[in-house]
C-alpha cells in the first residue's frame, strides 16, 4: 500500500513538495509475535507492559498510528523512582526479529539518563514503526538518546510526544543513519512554566537513502525555552526533508525559539529541502532560525589536505567534527565510539 | 496613568472616497461561458484571445481552491462582477477624463506625479484603462507603453508569443479566472539596448462595489535594456468583498534590467489574489520592491525565474497588517542556470489582530551550480493579539551552492527604547522611530512619495491616558 | 551649595537579583565625580536607574534631581530634566540619519524651539573639536558606526543637548589613547558652573586632563569609600583588593 505521511503543522503550497512524504508499496505488518531481542537496563525503574491511551496532537499519521495501537509488539510503561538513574533499550533487529512495533511510556519524576538504539544484524528488510511519550514533571532533568542504525534497506519511523512540566529540563539527542526510509515525527508541549527542551540531532544520508524530519515544538507556558540543532550530510542520492516548527502560542511571554539547520551537500545529486517554520501569537518571545546548505567548505578543506590527509579523508574529518558536539552528549561510551565508525564507513 | 501606544493604522481618507457607481456597463455577478463571451465581444477581441479566456474557464471549474493559507470562503464568484466599464474610453490628455474620475486621479497625485517623476503614466478605472501617456522621446526611441486592449489590437504577435506563457493558465485557480475575464492593464516593451532614466507607472483603482479587477501586465525588457515600472492601486472600502486577480508577465532578457515596485493599499474588503512572475535571461537582473498594508486577504507571491546564466534578483518587501488584515505573502524564486543569485529581504509588522504570514520559496535546481541564495525575514510583533508566521521552503538540488537563511521574530528591543527616551522622545515616539527604522531598508527602495506616505502610515497615537 | 542630584540609601535590583545595595550620592553644580569600582560592582546599574531604565527595578531610597523626586519619572521625562547619559553601547536605529535625530531630539528637550543658524553653526564647531567625520551625521544614527564613532557620538549629543548632569556611562572603555583625550576635551568643553558631569570609568586615562573634585569606589552596591582625585590613582595602582575586603569584615 501507499501512505501519506508526517503532515507539516501548517500546509502550504503543493508544489512545493513539503507537506508530507508518501510512501509507496509498503507492507505494513501485522499480528507479530513479540519482539524478543530487547535488552533493557535499568536500575529499578518501575517497568509495565500496559501504557496509557493515546493522544497525540501530531504523530505520523492514522494508519501508523492505529498500526501502533492494534499491532505493537513490544509495549513498556516505565515509571521512574528515585533510585534510578540509567535506562537503556537496545532492540537489535535479526532474521527472526524482523518488524517492530513499539510503544513506550516514559513517567520520568527524578532526573534520569535514557539511551534507546536500533540496530540490525541482518540485511532483510526491517520495520520499525514505533511511539515514545514521555512525561517530564515539575523540575526533572532527562538527557534521552535514540539511536537509529538499521540497515539502509530498512523502513524507520518514530513518533516520539513529550509532555514538559514546570522547570523540566528536557535534552533529545537523535541520530538518524539508518533506513531506507526513516521518517521522523517529533513533538514537544512545552507547557510549564520555566521549561526547556534541547533538541540536537545528526542525519547521514547515502546511496538513496530519504530522511524525512518534522519537529514541532509549541511554547505554552512562560519563560519556556525550546533549542532545535540539526546537523546532516548527505552523499549519493540521497534526500532530506526537514521540516521545524517552532510555535509561540498564546500566554508563553518571555518564551525563546531557537532553530538552526545545517546540511552538508557531498554530493551534486544529493536533494535538500528545509522548511524552518516560525509562527507566533504572543509578542514578548524572541524567536530566530537559520539554515543554511551547501558544499563542504573549500577553506577548510584544503587546510585539512594540506597537512597530508586525502579528500575523502578530510571530508570525513569535517562531518564527524561537525556532529562531535552532537554525539558528545550521548553518555554511553560504547554506543559513542559505534556511532563514529558509522560515519567512518558510510561515507567510504 | 494608563496610556497605551497605538501605531495608527494608516490613514486611509483618500483612498476611501467613493465616486458614485457610475458605469457605462456593469456585467451581470457571476462567472459563465456567457459572461465570458460577453467581456470578449464588448472588447472586439479577435478569436484567439476568445480561444484563451474559454481554455482558461475550464481550467477555473476544474482546478480546486488552495488548501492552504488563509480562508477564502467568504470570497463568492457569484456575488462579483468581473467587468465594469467606465463611462469613457481611452484617453491621452486628463482634461477628457470626465471630472468625477480625473478628481479621483487627482487626489491620488497621479497627474502631478506625472509631471514632476515620471516617463509615462496608465491609470485604469474599474475594468478599463482610462488614461495612458508616454514621452515623446520615449515613443522615438521604440517604447511602446499602452493598455492592454490596445496591445492585443496593435501588437498581436507579441501580445500572443507572451500571454499566459509565463504565468500558464492552469497554475493555479485565480490565475485561470484572471484569464477568463481579464480587462485592463498595461503593456509595456523596452527595445534592445533602450535604458529608460525615469519610470513608468500603472495606476490601478477599483470604485465599483462587488466587483472584480483583473488587470494584466506584460512587461518585455529587450536585451541590455532597462526599466523602472510602478504599480499602485487602491479602492474604497465597501462592505462586501471586492476582488483583485491580477496577472503579472515580466520578460527580463539577457543583460536587461527591470525594478518592479509596487505599494499595494486596497480597501479592507479587498480580496487581493494576485499573481506575478518574471522569466530572467543571462546577466539580466529582475528587482521586485513590494509594500503590501491593504486588503482583506492578501495571497501574492512574486516569483524570479532565473533562467539565464548569471541571472539575479532580489526581493525587498514589507508587509503591515493591522485588525481584520491577513496578509499571506512572500517570495518564490527558482534558480535554473549556474551562477545565478537571489538576494532577499522581507518585514512584517504585525498589530492590532493582524495576521501577516511570509511564505516563500526558494529552489536551487540540478542546474544552477555556482548559485547563491540568501534570504533574511524579520517580524515584529507589536501587541499579543496579532499573528506572525514564517513559513519558507528551502529546495536545494545540488551540492554546489551558498544558500543561507535567517528569520527573526520578536517585539520592539526594550533597549532601543531606552535610548531614544533617554534623549528625551516619549515612549511612543520612540516606538514610532524604532517601527520605521524597522521599514526602512525596504522604504528606501521606494519612490520617494511612496516613502513618505510609507512613514505617514506608521504614525502614532496616545490613548485611554487618564490622569 | 546648589544640590543638583541626590541619591539616598538607593537598593535597587535585576533580574531578582540585588544589585544597589544602599547607594548614597551627592552632586552639587560645578563638580566632576568619578565613580570606580570592579566589574559587576554596580557602576553601569547606577547609570541606567538613575535614567530609570525599566529594567531595573528600585527596591527603596530616593532619587532627587533639583529637590525633586524623579523615582516615577519616565526616562523621558528625565531627559528633559536635564540629566544625559552617554551610553556603554549605543543602539543602531535605521531611518533616521543622525543630523535629524540631533535636530529632533534638542526639541525634545528644550523649552523654546531651536534656531537652525546658531544650531548648525554650534553643530559643526563640535565636529570639528571632536574630531568627527563630517559625513558621519547624514548617516543613520550609529548604524554602521565603528565602536570609537559611536563613543563620540554620544559625547556630540551631550554637548548639542546641554543636560545639567551628564553621565558618562564607561564611555571611554573601547577606546584608543587619542579618541579618551577627543573625550575629555568634549567634557571639557561641555563643563560650567552651573552644570555636572559624573564618570564611570574603569581607568584613570580619561581623567588625565580633567578638574576631578570627587573619586568614589563601588564595590558589592555600595560606595566604600569616597576621596580626591589622588584615591584614582592609588586603585590604579593597588587595584581595589583592599576595598573588597573592607567589604567582607
Amino acid at each position: 500500500m501507499d501512505i501519506k505521511v508526517n503532515e507539516t503543522p501548517v500546509r502550504t503550497s503543493r508544489n512545493f513538495r513539503i507537506n508530507n512524504i508518501t510512501i509507496n508499496n509498503i507492507d505494513i505488518p501485522k499480528k507479530l509475535n513479540e519482539f524478543k531481542n530487547v535488552e533493557i537496563f535499568e536500575d529499578k525503574a518501575l517497568i509495565e507492559k500496559d501504557v496509557s491511551q493515546l493522544n497525540l496532537a501530531y504523530g505520523n499519521g492514522e494508519i501508523l498510528k492505529e498500526n501502533v495501537q492494534n499491532e505493537a509488539n513490544n509495549v513498556l510503561k516505565i515509571t521512574t523512582n528515585g533510585i534510578n538513574k540509567q535506562i537503556r533499550l537496545i532492540y537489535t533487529f535479526d532474521k527472526e526479529n524482523l518488524n517492530l512495533i513499539n510503544n513506550i511510556e516514559f513517567i520520568i519524576n527524578h532526573d534520569s539518563n535514557i539511551t534507546i538504539l536500533y540496530k540490525s544484524n541482518t540485511n532483510e528488510v526491517c520495520f520499525h514503526n514505533g511511539i515514545i511519550r514521555l512525561i517530564a514533571k515539575d523540575n526533572v532533568k532527562v538527557n534521552i538518546s535514540i539511536i537509529n542504525m538499521l540497515n539502509n534497506n530498512s523502513y524507520n519511523f518514530d513518533t516520539i510526544d513529550n509532555k514538559l512540566e514546570s522547570n523540566s529540563n528536557v535534552k533529545y539527542t537523535i541520530v538518524d543513519f539508518g533506513g531506507k526510509y526513516s521518517v521522523s515525527n517529533y513533538y514537544s508541549n512545552i507547557v510549564g512554566k520555566n521549561a526547556k527542551n534541547d533538541l540536537r540531532s545528526i542525519y547521514l544520508g547515502i546511496d538513496s537513502q530519504i530522511k524525512d524530519i518534522n519537529y514541532i515544538a509549541e511554547l505554552k507556558g512562560e519563560n519556556t525555552d525550546i533549542n532545535i540543532d540539526v546537523q546532516g550530510a548527505l552523499k549519493d542520492k540521497a534526500r532530506k526533508n526537514f521540516k521545524g516548527t517552532i510555535d509561540f502560542k498564546k500566554g508563553c511571554k518571555k518564551a525563546k525559539g531557537d532553530e538552526n539547520e545545517f546540511c552538508m551537500l557531498l554530493s551534486p545529486e544529493a536533494k535538500s529541502i528545509a522548511l524552518p517554520m516560525l509562527l507566533c501569537t504572543e509578542d514578548d518571545v524572541e524567536g530566530n532560525h537559520s539554515t543554511a546548505s551547501g558544499k563542504v567548505d573549500e577553506k577548510s578543506l584544503f587546510y585539512i589536505m594540506s597537512r597530508g590527509f586525502s579528500e575523502n579523508e578530510a571530508i570525513k574529518l569535517i562531518v564527524r567534527a561537525r556532529f562531535n558536539k552532537i554525539i558528545e552528549r550521548i553518555k554511553d561510551e560504547k554506543i559513542k565510539e559505534n556511532i563514529l565508525l558509522q560515519i567512518d564507513e558510510r561515507l567510504n | 496613568m494608563a496610556s497605551k501606544t497605538k501605531v495608527e493604522d494608516i490613514n486611509r481618507n483618500i483612498y476611501d472616497i467613493k465616486d458614485k457607481d457610475n458605469y457605462e456597463f456593469k456585467i451581470q455577478k457571476g462567472l459563465s461561458r456567457e459572461i465570458v463571451e460577453e467581456i470578449s465581444k464588448k472588447k472586439n477581441e479577435p478569436e484567439w484571445m476568445l480561444d484563451i479566456r474559454l481554455k482558461a474557464l475550464e481550467a477555473y471549474n476544474k482546478l480546486e481552491l488552495p488548501t492552504w493559507g488563509p480562508d477564502l470562503s467568504e470570497l463568492k464568484m457569484d456575488e462579483i462582477a468581473t467587468y465594469v466599464k467606465p463611462k469613457t474610453n481611452l484617453n491621452t490628455s486628463w482634461d477628457d477624463v470626465p471630472e468625477d474620475i480625473k478628481n479621483t486621479f487627482d487626489r491620488l497625485g497621479i497627474p502631478e506625479a506625472e509631471k514632476k517623476s515620471l516617463a509615462g503614466v496608465g491609470a485604469q478605472y474599474d475594468s478599463e484603462v482610462v488614461y495612458h501617456s508616454i514621452k515623446e522621446d520615449l515613443i522615438k526611441q521604440g517604447v511602446i507603453y499602452t493598455d492592454m486592449e490596445t496591445a492585443v489590437r496593435e501588437y498581436p504577435e507579441i501580445v500572443k508569443e507572451h500571454f499566459m506563457k509565463c504565468v500558464p493558465i492552469t497554475d493555479h485557480k485565480f490565475v485561470a479566472l484572471h484569464a477568463a475575464v481579464w480587462s485592463g492593464g498595461s503593456f509595456v516593451y523596452v527595445p534592445e539596448n533602450v535604458k529608460l532614466d525615469i519610470p513608468l507607472q500603472s495606476y490601478f483603482r477599483l470604485n465599483s462595489p462587488e466587483s472584480g479587477q483583473f488587470e494584466h501586465t506584460l512587461i518585455i525588457v529587450e536585451k541590455g535594456a532597462s526599466l523602472h515600472f510602478i504599480e499602485g492601486c487602491s479602492a474604497p472600502k465597501y462592505n462586501k468583498v471586492n476582488l483583485h486577480a491580477g496577472c503579472v508577465e515580466l520578460y527580463v532578457k539577457d543583460d536587461a534590467y527591470l525594478r518592479y515596485s509596487t505599494i499595494e493599499n486596497w480597501s479592507k474588503n479587498m480580496m487581493n489574489l494576485n499573481t506575478k512572475k518574471a522569466i530572467v535571461g543571462k546577466n539580466a537582473q529582475i528587482d521586485w520592491v513590494t509594500g503590501s498594508f491593504g486588503s482583506k486577504v492578501s495571497m501574492l507571491y512574486p516569483m524570479s525565474i532565473l533562467n539565464g546564466e548569471g541571472a539575479k534578483t532580489e526581493y525587498t518587501g514589507i508587509t503591515f497588517a493591522g485588525a481584520g488584515q491577513n496578509l499571506d505573502t512572500g517570495f518564490k524564486v527558482i534558480h535554473n542556470a549556474p551562477n545565478t543569485s537571489s538576494v532577499v529581504n522581507s518585514k512584517s509588522i504585525s498589530k492590532d489582530g493582524g495576521a501577516c504570514t511570509y511564505r516563500a520559496l526558494v529552489r536551487i535546481s540540478e542546474k544552477a551550480k555556482g548559485s547563491k541564495c540568501s534570504v533574511s525575514c524579520e517580524s515584529l510583533m507589536l501587541d499579543d493579539i496579532s499573528r506572525s508566521d514564517t513559513i519558507p521552503v528551502n529546495d536545494i538540488e545540488t551540492d554546489e551552492v551558498e544558500f543561507s537563511h535567517e528569520a527573526k521574530i520578536g517585539k520592539i528591543s526594550d533597549k532601543e527604547i531606552f535610548y531614544l527616551m533617554s534623549r528625551g522622545l516619549s515612549e511612543e515616539d520612540a516606538k514610532a522611530m524604532i517601527v520605521r527604522g524597522f521599514a526602512y531598508p525596504v522604504s528606501k527602495e521606494l519612490p520617494v512619495e511612496y516613502a513618505v506616505e510609507m512613514n505617514n502610515l506608521i504614525n502614532i497615537e496616545l490613548e485611554g491616558s487618564i490622569g | 551649595m546648589d544640590k543638583l542630584l541626590e541619591i539616598k540609601d538607593l537598593h535597587v535590583s535585576a533580574q531578582n537579583k540585588e544589585i544597589l545595595k544602599g547607594l548614597n550620592l551627592s552632586i552639587n553644580r560645578g563638580e566632576v565625580h568619578v565613580i570606580m569600582g570592579p566589574n559587576g560592582a554596580g557602576k553601569s546599574t547606577l547609570a541606567n536607574v538613575i535614567l530609570n531604565n525599566p529594567q531595573y527595578t528600585k527596591i527603596s531610597g530616593k532619587i532627587r534631581f533639583e529637590g525633586e523626586n524623579i523615582n516615577e519619572l519616565k526616562t523621558n521625562e528625565i531627559a528633559k530634566k536635564g540629566i544625559f547619559m552617554s551610553f556603554q553601547s549605543p543602539e543602531e536605529i535605521p531611518g533616521i540619519s543622525t543630523l535629524n535625530f540631533l535636530k529632533y531630539a534638542k526639541n525634545k528637550v528644550s523649552d523654546e524651539p531651536v534656531k537652525s543658524f546658531k544650531f548648525r553653526y554650534l553643530l559643526k564647531k563640535y565636529i570639528d573639536e571632536l574630531n568627527m567625520n563630517p559625513k558621519l551625521i547624514e548617516r543613520n544614527l550609529n548604524v554602521g558606526f565603528s565602536g570609537g564613532e559611536k563613543k563620540k557620538n554620544e559625547i556630540l549629543q551631550m554637548l548639542v543637548l546641554e543636560p545639567k548632569l551628564a553621565i558618562l556611562d564607561e564611555t571611554d572603555s573601547g577606546l584608543d589613547v587619542d579618541a579618551i583625550r577627543t573625550v575629555s576635551k568634549g567634557i571639557n568643553m561641555y563643563k560650567n558652573d552651573t552644570n555636572a558631569v559624573l564618570i564611570i570609568t574603569h581607568n584613570n586615562k580619561i581623567l588625565e586632563n580633567l578638574d576631578v573634585d570627587y573619586v568614589h569606589i563601588l564595590v558589592d552596591g555600595k560606595i566604600v569609600k569616597t576621596g580626591k582625585r589622588e584615591l584614582a590613582d592609588e586603585i590604579e595602582k593597588n587595584g581595589y583588593e583592599k576595598y573588597k575586603k573592607v567589604e567582607e569584615e
